[in-house]
C-alpha cells in the first residue's frame, strides 16, 4: 500500500520555521534550523542516524524537551498557536487532543502497574469527561480500530503480558483516542519485526486516509519513510542536509549523505537480491575477491 | 456421516466455550488466591515462631521456684511448685497445652506472682500500642510529606534541606531525641507533660498529650527512612518513559503524580515501613523508660531479668503476630499497587 500520492491536502496544522534547539547546560546548539510545513492529511518524514536531532525536534513540537534544553530560535506554530507562548496548562490541553505521539519501545511508555485498557480509558475519562462505562466502550472500539484481536482480553492485560506489536497498537489507540490533528511516530516500528512493522505502517496509513490525521514519521529506515511520506527531511548532526518530495530524494539525492543512506540501503537491503537475478553471481565474485 | 458432523460441531463449540466463561472464574480465583496466600504464609510462621519461643523458655533453665521460694526452697516445695505449673510433664505435652491456651487467649500465669499474664499485659499493651501506633502514623504522614516535597523540588534547596535534615535525624538515637524533646517542650515551654500515661477513658486530650512526645521521639527514624526511600523512588519513577507517555496523552501533572508516579515509586518506602514496625515495638523499651510509661517494652525487659518465662513468651508471641500481620498488610498493598513486581505473598 503506497500512500505517497498526495491528493487534496487540507489547511496547515503545524509549521516549523528555522527552529534551533539549544542545550543550556553544555552551551551547545543541538539542532540548527529545521523548517517544514505539515498539512491536514499530510505526512512528513525525518530520516537520520541516532543523535541527528530528529527526536529532539519532535520533543520540541510536543513541548516536552528535557530539562535545560530549549527552543532558542525560530517558531513552532501548532494549529495557529505559537508554541513559545503556551503555558504548561495550555500544553496539557493541547497534548492528546491536538497533537500526540507514539515511540519506539512501546512497553516503556505504558505504566507497568496499570492494565492497558484502563490507561486508554483514563485518557477518555479525564480529557473527554466520559463516564467509566462510556470510556470503557470507547476504549474497546479504539482497540478494534487498531486491529487488536479480542479487545476485551487485551483490555485486562498488563503491559508485560503483551507482545511488542500489540503494545504498539495499544499505544497508537491511546494516542488517537482524542482524535488529534497531528501524530508523531518516532521510530514507532523500529523495534518490531518486519511483518508487524508492515502492519503498523498500514494502520497509520489507513488512519491518515480515514481521519485526515497528519503524520510526522521519524525513522532511520528509508523504507519506512518511502512507504508513508510525501516530504522527507534528511538530518545529520542537528542540521537538515536535504529536504524535498520523497520521490526526488530517493531517486535523485543531491547531498552526499543522502546518497550514502540510499546506497547503504541498496547494499544491505533485500531488494538487491530480489530485483535482478544477476546479482547473486556477482556477490559470489565479490566474496572470492575478499577471500 | 451425520455422526462425524455432529462430533466436529461439538468440537468447535467446546473450543469456543472457555472464552466466554473465563472472566468471572478468573476473578474468583484471584480473590481466593489473594486471601489464601497471606494465610498460607502466616500459619507456618506463627507455628515456627511460637515453637521456638516455647523452646527457648524451656531451654533457659528458669523455674518458678527460683522466683517465688528463694532461700526457703526445699526439694519438696520446688517439686510441688513445678507440678502446680505443670513443668513436670514432657516437653511436647507442655507445648501442646501452652499452644491450646494461646488459642483461648490465655498466656498462662506469671511465675513471679501467679497472676494471669494476659491481665498483666493487657493495660501495658494499650500503652505501648498507643505510642507505637501514633509513631507509625506520624512516620507515615511526615515521611510521605517530606519524601513527596523533596521529589517535587528535586535538586532544589527544599530537597537539599529535607535530605540533610532526614540524614541528621536518622542517626540520632531515640533516647537522645526523647530527652531533648522533654527539655524543650515539657521543661522549657511547658506545653506538654514530660512523663506518664493517662487512659483514653479520662478524655482524649489528656491521653493524647501524654503520647505526643514519646511517639515523636520514636518516629524520627521512621520519618527519615520513609522520606528518603520515597524521594528516591519518586525521582526514579519520574525519569521513566511512561511519564512522558502520560504527558503525551495529555494528562495533567497532578494526575500523573497521583495516578502513575506515586504508584510505581512507593515500593521502596513501603518495604521500609514493613521493616520499621518491629523496630517501633522494639524501640519502645528505651522510650518507655525515659517517659515513665509502664508499657510492654519495660514489662518484657523486667520479666526477662527476673526470669518470668511465661511473660517473656507472651510478649514474644504478641510481637510475632503483630510483625507478621503488619508485613503481610505491607506486602498485599505492594502487590496491589505494583502487580508487575508481584512478590508472591
Amino acid at each position: 500500500m503506497t500512500s505517497t500520492s498526495t491528493g487534496p491536502l487540507g489547511d496547515v496544522v503545524l509549521e516549523l520555521n528555522e527552529v534551533t534547539i539549544h542545550d543550556d547546560l553544555a552551551d551547545n546548539e543541538l539542532v540548527h534550523g529545521v523548517s517544514f510545513t505539515l498539512r491536514r492529511g499530510g505526512v512528513v518524514g525525518i530520516v537520520g542516524e541516532s543523535g541527528s536531532g530528529k527526536s529532539l525536534t519532535c520533543r520540541a513540537v510536543l513541548g516536552l524537551l528535557p530539562q535545560h534544553i530549549e527552543v532558542s530560535g525560530g517558531t513552532i506554530e501548532l494549529l495557529g498557536h505559537n508554541a513559545a507562548a503556551l503555558t504548561p496548562k495550555q500544553w496539557t490541553g493541547l497534548r492528546g487532543t491536538s497533537i500526540s505521539a507514539v515511540f519506539q519501545d512501546p512497553a516503556s511508555y505504558l505504566n507497568p502497574s496499570i492494565r492497558v485498557g484502563k490507561q486508554v480509558q483514563e485518557v477518555l475519562r479525564v480529557k473527554k469527561g466520559q463516564s467509566r462505562a462510556e470510556a470503557r466502550r470507547g476504549t474497546l472500539e479504539l482497540f478494534e480500530a487498531v486491529h487488536l484481536r479480542d479487545p476485551e482480553a487485551v483490555y485486562r492485560q498488563y503491559p508485560h503480558e503483551l507482545s511488542g506489536g500489540m503494545l504498539q497498537r495499544v499505544l497508537i489507540a491511546s494516542a488517537i483516542a482524542l482524535e488529534p490533528d497531528v501524530l508523531i511516530a518516532d521510530e514507532a516500528t523500529t523495534a518490531l519485526d518486519v511483518t508487524v512493522q508492515a502492519e503498523i505502517l498500514d494502520l497509520l496509513a489507513s488512519l491518515r486516509a480515514r481521519t485526515g490525521l497528519a503524520l510526522i514519521v521519524v525513522s532511520h529506515d528509508l523504507a519506512v519513510v518511502a512507504q508513508l511520506c510525501d516530504e522527507v527531511l534528511v538530518m545529520k548532526d542537528g542540521a537538515v542536509l536535504e529536504q524535498g518530495a520523497t520521490r526526488d530524494i530517493l531517486y535523485a539525492p543531491q547531498h552526499e549523505y543522502s546518497r550514502l543512506l540510499i546506497a547503504e540501503h541498496e547494499q544491505y537491503g533485500l531488494e538487491r537480491y530480489l530485483d535482478s537475478p544477476a546479482a547473486l553471481p556477482e556477490l559470489r565474485e565479490e566474496e572470492l575477491d575478499y577471500a | 456421516m451425520t455422526a462425524s458432523a455432529a462430533v466436529s460441531v461439538r468440537g468447535i463449540a467446546t473450543g469456543a466455550i472457555p472464552r466466554t466463561g473465563g472472566g468471572a472464574g478468573h476473578r474468583v480465583r484471584r480473590v481466593l488466591l489473594s486471601i489464601a496466600r497471606p494465610i498460607s504464609i502466616f500459619v507456618p510462621v506463627f507455628f515456627l515462631g511460637t515453637f521456638f519461643t516455647f523452646l527457648l523458655g524451656a531451654l533457659s533453665g528458669r523455674s518458678p521456684a527460683a522466683l517465688q521460694l528463694g532461700d526457703a526452697a526445699t526439694p519438696e516445695a520446688v517439686a510441688a511448685l513445678n507440678q502446680q505449673f505443670g513443668l513436670d510433664r514432657p516437653f511436647f505435652v507442655q507445648y501442646a497445652d501452652w499452644l491450646g491456651q494461646l488459642f483461648r487467649g490465655s498466656f498462662g500465669n506469671s511465675w513471679a506472682n501467679g497472676v494471669p499474664v494476659a491481665t498483666l499485659l493487657g493495660d501495658r499493651a494499650v500503652v505501648s500500642l498507643s505510642v507505637a501506633g501514633l509513631a507509625l502514623v506520624i512516620g507515615v504522614i511526615f515521611g510521605f510529606l517530606f519524601g513527596v516535597l523533596a521529589a517535587q523540588f528535586h535538586t532544589r534547596w527544599i530537597d537539599r534541606a529535607i535530605t540533610t535534615g532526614t540524614t541528621v535525624f536518622s542517626v540520632l538515637p531515640p533516647f537522645v531525641v526523647g530527652i531533648a524533646l522533654i527539655a524543650v517542650f515539657a521543661v522549657g515551654l511547658r506545653w506538654l507533660p514530660a512523663v506518664g500515661f493517662v487512659p483514653i477513658q479520662l478524655g482524649f486530650w489528656p491521653w493524647f498529650s501524654h503520647l505526643i512526645l514519646p511517639a515523636v521521639a520514636l518516629s524520627f527514624d521512621t520519618v527519615s527512612d520513609v522520606a528518603r526511600q520515597l524521594r528516591t523512588g519518586l525521582v526514579s519513577a519520574y525519569r521513566e518513559n511512561y511519564v512522558t507517555g502520560a504527558q503525551v496523552r495529555g494528562l495533567g501533572p497532578q494526575r500523573i503524580f497521583f495516578g502513575h508516579v506515586l504508584r510505581n515509586g512507593v515500593g521502596p518506602a513501603l518495604s521500609v515501613l514493613g521493616l520499621k514496625f518491629p523496630a517501633l515495638l522494639g524501640g519502645a523499651v528505651l522510650i518507655e523508660s525515659i517517659f515513665g510509661l509502664s508499657g510492654y517494652g519495660t514489662f518484657a525487659a523486667q520479666s526477662a531479668v527476673t526470669g518470668d518465662v511465661p511473660s517473656v513468651q507472651a510478649v514474644l508471641v504478641i510481637s510475632i503476630v503483630l510483625v507478621v500481620v503488619f508485613n503481610l498488610i505491607v506486602n498485599v498493598a505492594h502487590n496491589r499497587l505494583i502487580p508487575s513486581a508481584s512478590r508472591g505473598v
